[in-house]
């Protein structure tokens, strides 16, 4: 690594810092101010004032906003966030457990829907107006347009009931049983590629049409290049940087939890974590998922943005 | 790109055929059985909830517990006497119960286990319940042998059995020292049918049959009675989508969903795989009103209200025929719902718009405060909110998240709320939750002297009829003052494969899976 890209990569890394803060500030304030006590959800309908206080006491929940902040904050920056109110585990190990299963799912995902979408979007634009480009683009909206927990519901309903092919609730972990592990996880991949394609489809068909028009694509075909030759070291390495800005954007929101389908699909993924959490008014999971997941949307993008070159000689890190 | 398409499902298809051997396929020896949510814990009634008692009953057992007609037996003890003064509560326990650990349970083990539940640091559920600030006062457990444990209690409560067998209280149950290392919960070392196996937070626990268990002669009979685990294991199945558990159970993914959706009856009814089976439950369902409200304060707009709403057409269309309507707190399978109980007032729109009239009332909207979180309650809210408009009642609803709306009811911060309250086994606990003084518990709907009176004396008074007169008296005394509406008393119903044998929901609403073997499928 050369040191101006050392230095870039560490001032990316510092001005995480402050970023991390503001979340943690924004998260913690907000769900204070949202109505809810974790101890009232614990204790019940039957809960006693008295029970209610010891409770809020054990938690320190009955201490002013301000100095709960700034425990908490002390004991993040030791790299201690803190331990769940309803299960009582730590939340940083909690966090990486689930983080697997979510980071499983959508790098699977995602990486089918660019080898898809990336050939699919410049066939579409190579074959800009033809019946096989409606194709793609209708194909592509119509998969941008379904909700994840539909397509997820009905995936489940004919491949897992009606053709029995695979399981349709649970999670078998890598390291237990590999194959096992990826028969749960067919369907929820399958579905969150299919939601992504349309996005990515669409973005690499715009993008290659643009490059298409340019002037030097022209020069490249009056050369006598053949369609292919122009089509793969002309037109792609140019159309592929916008969609992989994309893939970047739609990596960092994905990774921070696919709520919806983890729950659709019964898997303890980090999204499910986070929605259970927040109805539980788990305040330090809350605070830390979100921690957590601003941490990895900032890294993801980080990467992308180191990996321009490889696409685009034109940019650099420096 | 034709080929590869193809070719990309050709693969799929064949790494689905590769991979599926084992799919929804039931497993020899293990029921798998839906929960919604993951346990809390499996420290019982210190960190719990309904779920965490649910399984914790099949690994632990308490010296008394809960029949199916909800009246309190024995189960680790032998048997129960009490002193004429009702002061005194002598235990005799059963001589061949062994913990998992295949340690016999002593005397000793039962004050072990109770000196940690009163620890004040420990925060148990029921503390205040035996330390004085409830229903009881315990001045000293003793073990005089190793088969005898005394209770001495400040005061009679006619209460006090039935509180140590509440599951929220985690039964009292007994365990062994093992179960802690240090003053550290490690994991239950119980007497009950099942062992604790494995728990995998997020997805499942399993639960192994406690081969040595001893087990009470006699049929399953709510928590106590013959207990003997069929299955080799129980794994309780964490699914909190409940399309997901309805597709898990169809495609034997699961063997059993102890509560489905009323909506789903239908569809499961007109399967052959699948057995359903309905039971009343002890929770309740109702409309909560405000009474410090300067609207509601005046008694003749509840009772307007409490007119306009055609029960039976509710309950009908909220539970799609499955539950009976019924007026009382007091829930339908208690052994103290009798006639004053099952009176049901009919629907009386002249006589409601009479009363608004009378109170001056002008078409004020009322806001009425439910949640999604639990269908039912929306629904409730829905059909009250059209049937009062018949009689020129005007309602808004206001629809909350599930922590929001019981915020908001522990504050009292509501006109009216469509509401369920959890199980409350006797009476006196159902009069007691919605009794008590505002000011101190505003969550409390009911604040009459009179009321709060007979329910005192109800917890005290041990004689049968005697507590049946109090509570017919209070049944009138709440419905002439109508702080709340009761509607019905919830009715679960439960779904299984039909190779899973003895399954049967009872009146606390809580799984049980011993009694329950799966013939092959």
């Amino acid at each position: 690594m050369s040191s101006s890209l050392a230095l870039y990569v560490s001032r990316r890394l510092l001005w995480t810092l402050p970023t991390l803060l503001l979340v943690g500030l924004l998260v913690f304030v907000l769900m204070r101010l949202v109505p809810g006590d974790p101890a009232l959800l614990i204790l019940g309908d039957a809960a006693t004032p008295e029970q209610l206080e010891s409770l809020r006491a054990q938690y320190g929940l009955d201490r002013p906003v301000a100095v709960q902040f700034v425990l908490w904050l002390a004991q993040v920056v030791q790299g201690d966030l803190g331990h769940s109110i309803t299960s009582g585990q730590e939340v940083l190990p909690l966090l990486l457990e689930r983080f697997q299963v979510s980071a499983a799912i959508v790098l699977a995902a995602v990486a089918a829907a660019v080898l898809l979408a990336v050939p699919a979007g410049l066939y579409a634009a190579w074959k800009q107006n033809s019946v096989v480009d409606t194709m793609v683009v209708a194909a592509a909206t119509f998969f941008l347009s379904i909700p994840s927990f539909w397509l997820g519901l009905l995936l489940l309903l004919f491949i897992g009931l009606k053709l029995g092919l695979v399981p349709v609730v649970g999670y078998v972990p890598f390291a237990e049983d590999w194959r096992s592990a990826i028969t749960f996880l067919i369907l929820p991949t399958i579905t969150l590629a299919l939601i992504e394609l349309g996005v990515l489809t669409r973005m690499a068909r715009a993008s290659a049409i643009e490059t298409l028009r340019l002037e030097y694509v022209t020069h490249a075909r009056a050369k006598g290049l053949s369609e292919r030759t122009v089509l793969l070291r002309h037109v792609l390495p140019n159309a592929f940087a916008p969609t992989w800005t994309l893939v970047g954007l739609v990596l960092g929101n994905l990774l921070g939890g696919i709520a919806v389908l983890e729950t659709v699909f019964t898997l303890p993924g980090l999204g499910r974590l986070l929605v259970d959490s927040i109805f539980a008014r788990d305040y330090p999971v809350v605070q830390g998922c979100l921690l957590f997941t601003a941490f990895i949307y900032v890294l993801v993008n980080l990467v992308v943005d180191l990996c321009y070159p490889l696409f685009d000689p034109r940019v650099s890190a420096a | 790109m034709k080929t590869a398409l193809i070719s990309t499902f050709a693969v799929l298809a064949a790494a689905c055929t590769a991979f599926s051997a084992a799919v929804a396929q039931p497993q020899a020896g293990t029921l798998r059985v839906r929960l919604n949510a993951d346990i809390r814990s499996t420290d019982p009634g210190l960190n719990r909830d309904a779920n965490t008692d649910a399984v914790m009953m099949h690994v632990v057992e308490g010296l008394v517990a809960y029949r199916e007609d909800a009246t309190v037996g024995p189960l680790l003890a032998q048997s129960v006497q009490t002193s004429p003064d009702g002061l005194t509560y002598t235990f005799k326990l059963r001589p061949d119960v062994r913990f998992h650990n295949g340690a016999p349970m002593t005397a000793d083990d039962v004050v072990f286990t109770w000196n940690r539940y009163m620890k004040p640091s420990n925060n148990w559920r029921c503390l205040p319940e035996f330390d004085g600030r409830g229903v009881s006062k315990v001045v000293s457990v003793q073990a005089p042998d190793p088969s005898t444990v005394v209770y001495t209690l400040e005061k009679p409560a006619a209460l006090f059995l039935a509180t140590l067998a509440r599951t929220d209280c985690g039964a009292a149950a007994v365990y062994h020292r093992s179960s802690l290392d240090g003053d550290k919960w490690k994991e239950p070392v119980g007497t009950g049918p099942f062992k604790l196996g494995e728990w995998r937070r997020g997805q499942f626990i399993e639960l192994v049959r406690h081969d040595a268990y001893a087990a009470l002669s006699g049929k399953r009979d709510g928590n106590t009675g013959g207990k003997k685990a069929e299955v080799a294991k129980a794994r309780f199945v964490v699914i909190p989508d409940s399309s997901a558990a309805k597709a898990a159970l169809l495609s034997g993914a699961i063997d059993l969903n102890p509560d489905i959706n009323d909506e789903d009856m239908a569809e499961y009814k007109a399967r052959k795989d699948v057995v359903l089976d309905s039971q009343p439950s002890m929770d309740m369902q109702g409309l909560l009103f405000q009474t410090r409200d300067p609207l509601l304060k005046d008694p003749r707009i509840r009772r307007a209200i409490a007119l306009a709403i055609d029960m039976p057409e509710l309950v009908a269309t909220v539970t799609t025929g499955n539950a009976k309507p019924s007026r009382s707190v007091v829930p339908a399978p208690s052994s103290y719902y009798k006639t004053a109980q099952a009176a049901l007032p009919k629907r009386d729109l002249a006589q409601a718009k009479k009363l608004l009239a009378e109170a001056g009332y002008k078409g004020q909207p009322i806001k009425m405060l439910a949640t999604k979180r639990y269908e039912s309650v929306y629904k409730i809210a829905v059909m009250a909110q059209a049937m009062a408009q018949e009689a020129g009642i005007q309602m808004d609803v206001e629809v909350l998240e599930w922590a929001t709306l019981l915020d908001r009811y522990n504050k009292g911060d509501y006109q009216t709320m469509a509401f369920t309250y959890s199980s409350r086994l006797d009476p006196s606990l159902s009069f007691e939750m919605i009794s008590g003084p505002k000011d101190k518990q505003p969550r409390k709907v009911w604040e009459n002297p009179e009321a709060l009176d007979l329910i005192a004396k109800s917890s005290v008074t041990a004689d049968r009829a005697k507590r049946q007169a109090l509570f017919d008296q209070l049944e009138a005394l709440l419905r002439a003052d109508v702080p709340a509406v009761f509607l019905y008393s919830a009715v679960n119903t439960s779904a299984a494969r039909s190779y899973v044998t003895g399954y049967q929901g009872w009146p606390l609403g809580l799984p049980r899976l011993w009694g329950v073997a799966m013939r092959n499928p």
